[in-house]
């Protein structure tokens, strides 16, 4: 094992190698490039391949083609860039074809700040497609380490269900340099606790069956398995049909081969101070969540009773975690509040969800505990002015 | 009614999708056989084959003919795909892609001109109805100018990708394509050599090869659907290279040949690779 002072970039870079990706295409894009930079490197280093694509859309694409043809694939971007993954991404998903897309939230809309952190792709990562009728999955790591270790799920996670899954980073977590430690045997990799999922080959001739079974191969072309997949509504067989029946056992297939399988990725959350019933829940994901964690820590230490919910497993959203009623605080790298509409939804009635949104910076500890400490007395959350969205 | 099948039929396709749901007159029937003769023809086998297409007329009717694997991407997308599924795939497997005019040179376009550049190993048959038939007959950018569709009621007048000097195939060459032709169906044996030559070259290969559509382009502008009527006059039309009259718009024959000269992307990418994993790290 070795450990290294490195960036999130490259914490990804190896995880994905960890996890057998061998193609690589993606298109220049802060905060991401330093990835297709470190995969430009290393990926021949282990005779895999780098593509440096016309635009997104064709690097996505290109990593489907890769897929098919039997390899693991990998593409990184940020929010710009997330957009024109929307066109294969749909493909990948109503063929089910196994690819990992990581996204470094900067702050947006558009082009935005690019150099800035930001998390407005929540519900973007449930949605990264037209059409509706199917379920994502999106995994966001809080640090280096771990997103080493989320992109090696994610792979893992992407053959088991075959589909695309997302990793949700930001640009703290994608270009800041932490301490990392890198397998690199097979023993490690095992004692380090990272799951890893041999590419299989669906030999046919059911390539779509109506069910919501995991662990079905995927289509690999060129052995001749007579394998058919297209952009159409698929028969079982894979030939294109035009009849709402056949279209609502494929969705149903893509909607609940996820949600009826949660068990295998549901315990990626993290819990602290929740044990004794905490009079406030701060909710978070990436990097805030760090200094949420931080700040309950100090809270505590003050008295004050919170606890800290942070979700790795965004989607499908963790509902189990709402069930109890009670105050709720969602801290989002956002100024409209995206986490807290999901976290309402997933309430009961008599909870409380407030909002606390910055975008671009981290909030302090000392404004969370200020925050804090305003929920639980039910005073109202101050706003000052456009600084801040408080509600 | 009872049809007798056929060597084609028995050998390289598919029952249930031969004959496809095309509109009665339709011509890429023709473009299709002639593509599944220059493989015959080669003694490609199915195995060897992946069928590519893309959506349209032309996309829908021939996905999932080829008795051995199939695929389709979206609007101009299969060729991102079947350059990223060349990497992946060993040299001797065939990418046969059968499109239309909309996802080649419209949507796709920027697609297909970086898989030129690259010289991916694929065949790129772009089937040409004149247009988007499909959504009901609008114009596309090899659609004839003058011609009248659903959107250029008045005829169509910007400049398209066809006029001198603004050729599609002119822009492909200058992408670096190595192989290129342009045939209309009624040219049989022609394009059948052509498709071979296109097929038998280690790198990027495409022919454009326009068909009569009788349902949308043939109604509008030429007042009928009768398929004589389209048939005679994509025919009358078109000419071979050198032999144009003033009323030709489509030169055909072969309009640039490369053939197994440039590095195919694939293998250099292989080559490459090997080299560094030879040199080891830095």
């Amino acid at each position: 094992m070795k450990r290294l002072l490195e960036t999130g970039n490259y914490a990804i870079t190896e995880g994905a190698i960890i996890a057998g990706c061998r193609f690589f295409c993606g298109y220049p894009i802060t905060p991401a490039t330093e990835l297709a930079e470190a995969m430009s490197y290393r990926l021949p280093q282990m005779g895999g391949t780098f593509l440096q694509a016309e635009d997104e859309c064709g690097a996505m694409h290109m990593c489907i083609g890769a897929a098919l043809g039997g390899l693991k694939a990998m593409t990184a971007t940020s929010g710009p860039g997330y957009i024109l993954y929307s066109d294969p991404f749909g493909w990948a998903i109503g063929c089910e074809t196994p690819v990992v897309v990581m996204n470094s939230g900067r702050v947006g809309p558009v082009s935005g700040i690019t150099g800035a952190p930001g998390q407005g792709e929540f519900y973007m990562t449930r949605y990264p497609a037209q059409g509706g009728n199917y379920e994502s999955i999106c995994l966001a790591p809080n640090s280096a380490q771990e997103a080493m270790y989320m992109t090696v799920e994610a792979f893992y996670l992407a053959e088991r269900f075959r589909m695309p899954v997302t990793v949700l980073a930001d640009q703290l977590i994608t270009d800041g340099f932490e301490d990392i430690s890198v397998p690199e045997t097979e023993d490690e990799i095992r004692e380090m606790g990272f799951r890893t999922w041999p590419r299989k080959m669906n030999e046919g001739p059911s390539f779509y069956p109506p069910t919501d079974e995991i662990d079905v191969p995927p289509v690999v072309l060129g052995h001749n398995t007579g394998a058919l997949c297209s952009d159409w509504t698929p028969t079982e067989e894979g030939y294109d049909i035009e009849e709402v029946e056949a279209h609502h056992k494929h969705a149903y297939r893509l909607i609940y081969k996820v949600r009826n399988h949660r068990d295998i990725f549901n315990h990626l959350y993290e819990k602290k101070y929740m044990d004794d019933d905490p009079d406030l829940v701060v909710v978070s994901y990436g990097s805030p969540s760090r200094v949420v964690n931080t700040a309950v820590e100090r809270a505590r230490q003050k008295g004050i009773k919170v606890g800290a919910l942070r979700l790795i497993n965004l989607w499908p959203f963790p509902d189990e975690h709402f069930e109890k009623p009670g105050k709720y605080l969602c801290v989002e790298l956002n100024w409209d509040g995206q986490l807290v509409r999901e976290v309402r939804r997933a309430t009961t009635s008599d909870s409380t969800v407030n909002f606390m949104g910055i975008c671009g910076d981290l909030p302090t500890i000392n404004e969370l505990i200020e925050t804090f400490e305003k929920v639980i007395k039910n005073e109202p959350l101050s706003r000052d002015g456009w600084r801040k969205e408080m509600w | 009614m009872e049809r007798k099948s056929s060597v084609f039929l028995d050998n390289y396709l598919r029952s249930r999708k031969i004959p496809s749901t095309a509109c009665t007159g339709c011509g890429l029937g023709m473009n299709h056989k002639l593509v599944v003769q220059a493989l015959a023809e080669l003694e490609v086998e199915v195995k060897d084959v992946i069928w590519c297409t893309s959506i349209g007329c032309a996309g829908r009717q021939t996905f999932a003919t080829w008795q051995g694997d199939n695929l389709a991407g979206t609007h101009g997308r299969i060729y991102a795909i079947a350059k990223g599924l060349r990497v992946a795939l060993p040299p001797e497997k065939h990418l046969i892609l059968t499109v239309g005019d909309g996802d080649a040179f419209g949507i796709g376009l920027n697609h297909l001109i970086n898989a030129a550049r690259a010289n991916a190993d694929m065949t790129v048959i772009v089937n040409d109805n004149l247009g988007y038939q499909s959504t009901g007959g609008q114009y596309g950018w090899t659609t004839p100018q003058g011609a009248k569709t659903d959107s250029s009621p008045y005829g169509f007048y910007e400049p398209n990708l066809m006029g001198e000097g603004m050729d599609v195939l002119h822009i492909l060459k200058g992408a670096g394509a190595t192989f290129l032709a342009r045939h209309v169906s009624m040219d049989g044996k022609a394009a059948v050599e052509s498709i071979k030559k296109a097929i038998l070259n280690r790198g990027f290969s495409l022919v454009h090869m326009p068909y009569p559509c009788t349902t949308n382009f043939a109604s509008r502008h030429l007042g009928s659907r009768d398929p004589g009527q389209i048939y005679r006059w994509v025919r009358d039309h078109a000419a071979p290279i050198g032999q144009e009259k003033e009323d030709t718009i489509w030169s055909t024959g072969i309009w640039h040949d490369e053939s197994n000269v440039r590095p195919e992307f694939s293998d250099l990418i292989r080559e490459n690779v090997e080299k560094i994993r030879r040199l080891g790290h830095r």
